[in-house]
């Protein structure tokens, strides 16, 4: 995964991407226990084409492309890994991409989604695995209520919230 | 729930604490030896439908 952000850093250097943050299970595996997956969901922040409202991930997708990287569906392959860069697209996520942690990987500066955006956007998207990823998350102890609750009324996800308390939570009451 | 099984239950929940407090760059490791386990079993024969065997 080095070569992979440090690709990514490159971009981010020659200004392809803008802030970017790490989310999905890579991000999860910051705060748990590492799980099995095959990409890495990177988000980030992107210049709106001139004259355009639109966002667009070309510049992305060209300047991997001239450097040889190949697409393997929705994903670029960057060394090891395929990548899907996900842009911004509401404001929980841009907030996600704005208050990411710096950390690093192998001497390789990077970013990653706070624990509790990481469940709200998991919330948010409401697959199984999100939901299992909610569940692991609150039973490792690693989340700030008082945060978590502050993004949820924020981005107006808490009577998603309530919803998923009463299906998976219930029994622990 | 027995204590043979109270016991075990404890030893998972623990080794997941040990793991959550690696270094994440070892963790990224971690993920990357799971992540080529998965590819193995995704790809082996027994996982392929019979048409595909042929």
């Amino acid at each position: 995964m080095k070569a992979t952000l440090e690709v990514i850093s490159q971009m981010q250097v020659d200004g392809v991407i803008g802030q970017y943050a790490i989310g999905g299970a890579v991000g999860a595996t910051f705060y748990l226990e590492p799980s099995a997956t095959l990409d890495i969901d990177v988000f980030v922040s992107l210049p709106k084409a001139p004259g355009s409202s639109l966002i667009t991930l070309s510049p992305i997708y060209d300047y991997l492309k001239a450097r040889g990287y190949k697409t393997q569906g929705e994903y670029m392959v960057i060394g090891d890994w395929p990548v899907q860069f996900l842009p911004t697209g509401d404001a929980l996520a841009e907030e996600a991409v704005a208050q990411a942690v710096e950390t690093e990987v192998e001497g390789v500066r990077t970013w990653v989604m706070t624990a509790e955006h990481l469940v709200a956007l998991a919330l948010q998207t409401g697959r199984s695995k999100d939901n299992n990823r909610i569940l692991q998350f609150i039973e490792s102890g690693t989340l700030d209520a008082d945060k978590l609750d502050a993004i949820l009324a924020r981005h107006g996800l808490l009577e998603k919230w309530e919803q998923f308390g009463h299906k998976f939570l219930e029994d622990k009451k | 729930m027995t204590e043979w099984m109270r016991a075990i239950l404890e030893s998972k929940r623990e080794r997941r604490r040990q793991l959550s407090a690696l270094p994440f760059s070892e963790k990224v490791k971690l993920l990357e030896k799971l992540r080529d386990r998965s590819l193995a079993i995704a790809n082996s024969p027994l996982r392929r439908r019979p048409h595909q065997l042929g």
